[in-house]
């Protein structure tokens, strides 16, 4: 029966029951993991993989960076570990950079799982520790011994044991030792959970070696991938951008090479590493590439090796995108969410109804205080600009891409930090002029109410590139900071004495299409719910807003 | 006067059950359900359930309703015209929601729109701090003036009052109202402190809109029920099912309408909970499936599961965070979209899919002969043999077996090319998964070890794929209830009268005194109570649970802890940390007896007496005395493919009665279909009782 081909019944019914196995997986970890990270925002994934190391599912509720870096991973663990040198019982960990998912503080950990004394796959979970030491995570750092512990492709776990040399080590490096331990013995234990699940959906169907479903879910994928890929024109696609450093402009640029049903995505051209914490380690800018070649391609297709087959990514060592150690990766994110937009904008001609302007992102800021009793404060704020419009679908206001952290409702914040929110406004006229309008901006005012200086780090970012339309669509408002009314850097620590404002007014997303050719009704309504106002109607659509009736008419 | 009875609105069918809790005589019956005007079917139907019951309308004391109509004027959005009154600055908060993707490849992702356009939102200058102080005064003139210059220029029908921080002190919200009650006499009002007092502005605020937004209605609704009633001669007592699996008076209902949300479903999650502690069943798993959805529930220890979070209106049905959110306290429901309609297709990757798109009651599955011509997972269930039909509803309705398997031929098999009894099994197959699935993630969140419980299943579908669902949880036993076809209905006249209150209020545990804590509960008690004022109940008749939920000191996640009956004041914040590190053990299997606690929300229910005390109940029994009806081709994998497998007549089995599968067990809502190797028998109660082939081992060991 094993051995027998996996015909389309059963392939749809086992392969949804895999990535069932995963999301159980995920929810172990959640429920089990000590770090608020990873319970409320989510910030992990779980891969599983097959006996050759190729990633067969993944769970749904997975953080896209990770999927993508995941594979890499276990390519980097099977290289160290030969499979035949594995024995029940084992568990591979790392967090180093380049091996793992582009900064420290992610842990990788994976396990074989065994079926009658052989390997038949990996079961892998990856969350964002607390801490991992070092300076923890600023935009300043100057490389990457600042960023904390790392630990090398190594056992964790041997036969069963966790390695006390390890786990000395570990708790000598990092701050909150429980909610680090916590985190990691959630990991390891949702893994065994993984391997015992596997195990008994083999059972259940009679099956003692994956292999055959295996290659049924990578090749049905493959072929869904190829189908759409040779549906593109073939050609070479180029687009640059330019996006904030710390204070200077950085390039970043991108050729796409469609021919046939493959595809090739090459970052040369891109500009060199930085000497602070947001360089991107080249499997982050593989994933995220991927990422965008898939929300483009099979959206509603599951991850697997068999979707990342047809694609090839390359990027020249040394330049931001593909940066070499020890250069710091902290703040990775504030250029690697960029690759999204940039590979969209090579496809916006020939793929012009499914690509997505650019969004105006989101503004992480962590915030520290020593409270009087001297009890420190450590937190995050969270707040998101626009999305990007599409082909038909104008961009949501207020929503986060291509992160998806979640947001700090104004009641929780003040209770928590002693800040005031003055308002939360959205911003008309933010989001791009288009056919399909981009997402509107927000703004936001916190005034320090706390009694004491309040710390603010701030990474911020399209304060002088904003996003841009697409095909005919105005790009949207940039972002601004400011303190007490006067402008501030977008990157970087500032300090806000008792009654001082800060006020954050987020990106707004790109249009897409020619404003010109958006309906009158459709200026009216963005009219009426606060997205345009009666003078950007006339400036940017030029439409008169009758201010008695709400109705519209096109000069 | 003492005949009980529930009434449960459904999609398709109103459901009637009359209970003679003297002798334990329960009495069924189902009428189609008239959507446009609802209480129709209720006074059309009632009369027929008193004429097979035996009794009139004057012998009923009790009548529990159950009524699907907020939900659905919240998912049409046909409601009050309503206007919201919050603090300046803040009125976008229902535009800004979450700021999350609830899907992170679909780009063009998009949210349900707030229940109150931007024009009808109006701020005004007032502000209450985090800890309960005035920041800024109320300016009453600004209200009253924004007010009047709204309602000069558009009608309001309700008016939602939503000020921030109004959970710690609603000072302000009431100051508000009275000014709103006194420029617009007629409109309804609901405020956010008196909806749910809950941290989270957002939240709160949208479940006060949805309250406003649905309360004329309900209100009208009631009106009408109750005038209906009146004239059949109904002189007993009205109350209300919610969605917590209690009842509330008609009073209450009006005054919480956001309250009444899936009260059906939940009343279903009650009876099996009540089944099970007839039976002995601690915990078990509620698995309700009928024409378009599945709901399952976790009970534990004989308490269904609760949450105080559910989500209206989902612009995708079965993706959370797609809808509005409701903080209501709710039965924690795992809600699939699976049912005997859903339509089986290929997705993207080729391979089968089943549901969450459904074919509904028009035009319904192939085999119903109503002009549907994609296939369903009722017509794979039909040509699998699992439904006879001839006897679907009981023979009301002929099924063309013929033009399902065709169908199902032509969509599935064909282009997967494979025959089309086999993709008639895949589409089966896949649902067992989608079920065994959605209970897995469910119970893995909650940390319930569903391998030692039992399965309740019932509705229309749910007995069909119960025992395989099962097998691929290692649940070990399935009871099949009798009386499974109208299990809401009945849950509902077998609930309580209850009522919760509960409050966000921040206290360290160190700073806890003995008289504050004994205050806090007496507060929400007195709250609670308030809500059984012109019932029959006593005081001293309450039961009264109290429950904190906890968390340490810095961290994100609450657990709630039940506080035990018999402690107060100096000896019961003695407990406390005990009590906390035990539950928190109990979800995350350690804890922190160093770290400091924090109590952050305080809550009670209050309840009545039980209407009745067990569920054993005495169902009127068909005429047949033959058990075995016969035999019928049906597939079963595990024994090679079609078997002649043996028909049972539910209603003539009785207690005692034992049998093997491969077998199939009709009634006439649904067939309970038993698999190779799997034991039935009948118990005292009329339950019929599976167990699992291959769990016996393990069970044993």
């Amino acid at each position: 029966m094993s051995k027998a081909p996996v015909d389309a019944v059963s392939l749809g019914i086992m392969w949804d029951r895999l990535i069932a196995i995963t999301d159980e997986i995920l929810t172990a970890i959640v429920r089990t993991a000590f770090s608020v990270g990873v319970r409320e925002a989510w910030d992990l994934a779980c891969v599983m993989f097959d006996a050759k190391g190729r990633s067969i599912a993944q769970a749904s509720l997975s953080m896209p960076a990770f999927i993508g870096t995941a594979p890499l991973t276990m390519r980097h663990m099977l290289a160290r570990y030969p499979i035949e040198s594995l024995r029940p019982g084992d568990v591979l960990v790392t967090n180093d950079p380049w091996l793992g998912t582009g900064h420290t503080p992610d842990i990788c950990v994976a396990r074989p799982v065994f079926r009658d004394g052989k390997v038949v796959g990996f079961v892998m979970t990856i969350t964002h520790l607390p801490d991992i030491g070092g300076a923890g995570l600023a935009i300043g750092n100057p490389d990457l011994y600042h960023e904390g512990l790392i630990l090398p492709v190594c056992k964790l776990v041997e036969g069963g044991t966790f390695n006390p040399l390890l786990r000395d080590i570990l708790a000598s490096n990092v701050r909150v030792v429980d909610e680090v331990f916590g985190d990691i013995d959630a990991n390891v234990a949702g893994t065994e959970v993984g391997a015992r699940l596997v195990g008994e959906f083999m059972d259940e169907y009679g099956i003692d070696e994956l292999q055959p479903l295996a290659d049924a879910i990578i090749a049905q994928s493959e072929g869904a991938m190829r189908r759409e890929l040779a549906a593109i024109p073939d050609g070479t696609y180029r687009r640059e951008m330019a996006i904030e450093s710390v204070t200077e402009a950085l390039d970043l640029a991108c050729s796409v090479t469609v021919k046939g049903d493959r595809i090739a995505l090459d970052f040369a051209g891109t500009g060199p590493s930085a000497p602070v914490a947001i360089n991107v380690p080249f499997c982050y800018t593989r994933s995220f590439a991927s990422y965008a070649v898939k929300c483009l391609t099979t959206p509603s297709i599951p991850n697997n090796d068999g979707t990342l087959q047809p694609i090839s990514i390359s990027a020249p060592e040394g330049c931001i995108l593909a940066a070499t150690k020890p250069s710091p990766t902290g703040g990775r994110h504030t250029v690697g969410w960029f690759i999204v937009p940039l590979v969209m904008s090579c496809l916006a001609d020939v793929l012009p109804g499914r690509v997505q302007a650019d969004s105006g992102m989101a503004t992480l800021m962590l915030v520290t205080a020593r409270r009087s009793d001297g009890r420190e404060m450590a937190t995050q704020y969270f707040l998101a600009g626009g999305l990007g419009a599409m082909d038909g679908h104008d961009g949501r206001a207020a929503v986060p891409f291509p992160t998806n952290n979640a947001v700090v409702p104004s009641e929780v914040w003040e209770r928590e930090t002693g800040m005031r929110v003055l308002y939360r406004r959205m911003l008309p006229d933010t989001g791009g002029p288009g056919q399909f309008r981009g997402g509107t901006g927000q703004e936001a005012a916190l005034v320090n109410q706390s009694g004491m200086p309040v710390d603010v780090s701030i990474f911020g970012l399209r304060t002088k590139f904003p996003a841009r339309g697409f095909l005919g669509g105005a790009p949207g408002a940039a972002r601004e900071f400011a303190i007490n009314g006067t402008a501030i850097p977008p990157k970087g620590r500032h300090t806000l004495a008792q009654g001082d404002t800060l006020t954050i007014r987020e990106a707004g997303g790109g249009g897409y299409g020619d404003p010109k050719l958006r309906s009158v009704e459709a200026v009216a309504a963005d009219v009426a719910a606060g997205a345009v106002s009666v003078a950007g109607a006339q400036s940017d659509y030029g439409i008169t807003i009758d201010a008695a009736t709400g109705l519209g008419t096109r000069a | 006067m003492d005949w009980r009875v529930g009434i449960d609105i459904g999609g398709t069918f109103t459901d009637f059950a009359a209970l003679d809790p003297r002798s334990g005589r329960l009495v069924v019956h189902k009428q189609l359900t008239t959507p446009h005007e609802p209480s129709a079917a209720v006074i059309a139907g009632l009369p027929v359930l008193m004429q097979k019951a035996g009794t009139e309308i004057g012998e009923v004391g009790t009548i529990v309703h159950g009524t699907t109509l907020v939900t659905n004027a919240l998912i049409e959005r046909r409601g009050a015209k309503t206007a919201m009154i919050c603090t300046e600055g803040f009125a976008d908060v229902l535009d800004i929601a979450k700021e999350r993707r609830y899907d992170m490849y679909d780009l063009r992702i998009s949210y349900p729109e707030p229940l109150i356009e931007r024009a009808m939102r109006i701020e005004v200058s007032e502000r209450i701090g985090p800890s309960g102080e005035v920041v800024e005064a109320l300016d009453r003139g600004q209200v009253r003036e924004r007010l009047q210059r709204l309602a000069q220029v558009r009608e309001i029908e309700a008016v939602a009052v939503c000020l921030l921080n109004a959970y710690v002190d609603d000072t302000h919200e009431r100051d508000v109202a009275a000014i709103v009650a006194e420029v617009l006499p007629d409109v309804s009002i609901s405020r956010s402190a008196d909806i749910f007092p809950f941290m989270r502005e957002y939240e709160r605020w949208t479940t006060t809109t949805m309250n406003a937004f649905t309360q004329p209605m309900l209100s009208r609704y009631l009106d009408r029920l109750e005038a209906g009633l009146g004239e059949l001669g109904f002189a007993g007592g009205l109350f209300i099912m919610t969605s917590s699996g209690g009842t509330v008076t008609v009073a209450t209902a009006r005054r919480y309408p956001v309250r009444l949300l899936e009260s059906g479903p939940a009343a279903g999650v009650h009876f099996a909970a009540r089944l099970g502690e007839t039976s002995g069943i601690a915990d078990l798993l509620a698995y309700d499936m009928g024409g378009t959805t599945a709901k399952g529930a976790l009970v534990r220890d004989m308490t269904p599961l609760h949450r105080y979070e559910m989500e209206v209106a989902r612009v995708h049905e079965f993706k959370l965070g797609s809808g509005l959110p409701a903080k209501i306290p709710v039965i924690d429901l795992i809600e699939i979209g699976a049912g005997g309609g859903s339509l089986a297709e290929i997705d993207a990757r080729g391979v089968v899919k089943v549901g969450p798109r459904s074919a509904g009651a028009d035009p319904g599955p192939v085999c119903y002969g109503l002009g549907g011509s994609a296939p369903t997972l009722t017509d794979a269930n039909l040509s699998l043999g699992y439904l006879s039909a001839d006897f679907f509803l009981g023979g009301e309705m002929v099924l063309d077996g013929g033009a399902a398997t065709e169908a199902i031929g032509r969509e599935i098999a064909a282009p997967l090319d494979v025959d089309a009894l086999r993709a008639a099994w895949g589409i089966h197959e896949t649902i067992n998964e989608d079920v065994a699935r959605a209970f897995r993630n469910h119970a893995s969140e909650r940390g319930f070890d569903y391998r030692r419980s039992t399965m309740v299943a019932f509705g229309g579908s749910g007995p069909i794929h119960a025992l395989r669902v099962a097998h691929k949880l290692l649940v070990p036993r399935v009871v099949f209830p009798a009386g499974a076809g109208v299990a809401s209905a009945i849950g509902m006249l077998i609930s309580p009268l209850s009522f919760e209150v509960l409050r966000s209020d921040l206290v360290e545990l160190e700073a806890l005194q003995p008289a504050a804590i004994d205050q806090g509960f007496a507060k929400l008690v007195d709250e609670a109570a308030d809500a059984f004022s012109g019932t029959d109940v006593r005081r001293t008749d309450l039961t009264v649970v109290r429950a904190l939920d906890m968390r340490y000191r810095g961290q994100g996640y609450d657990i709630e802890v039940t506080m035990p009956a018999d402690l107060a004041g100096a000896a019961l914040i003695e407990a406390l940390p005990r009590l906390f590190a035990d539950a928190y053990e109990g979800v995350f299997s350690k804890s922190f007896p160093e770290r400091p606690i924090d109590i952050v929300a305080w809550k009670a229910t209050v309840s009545g007496p039980r209407p009745t005390d067990s569920t054993d109940f005495a169902f009127d029994r068909g005429a047949a005395d033959q058990a075995r009806k016969g035999v019928r081709a049906a597939y079963f994998p595990d024994a090679g493919g079609f078997v002649e497998t043996p028909v049972y007549d539910r209603l003539a089995l009785k207690p005692g009665d034992s049998f093997a599968g491969p077998a199939l067990v009709e009634e006439r809502e649904s067939t309970c279909v038993i698999g190779v190797g799997d034991r039935v028998e009948i118990d005292g109660h009329g339950n019929l009782i599976a167990s699992i082939a291959a769990a016996e081992g393990t069970l044993a060991a």
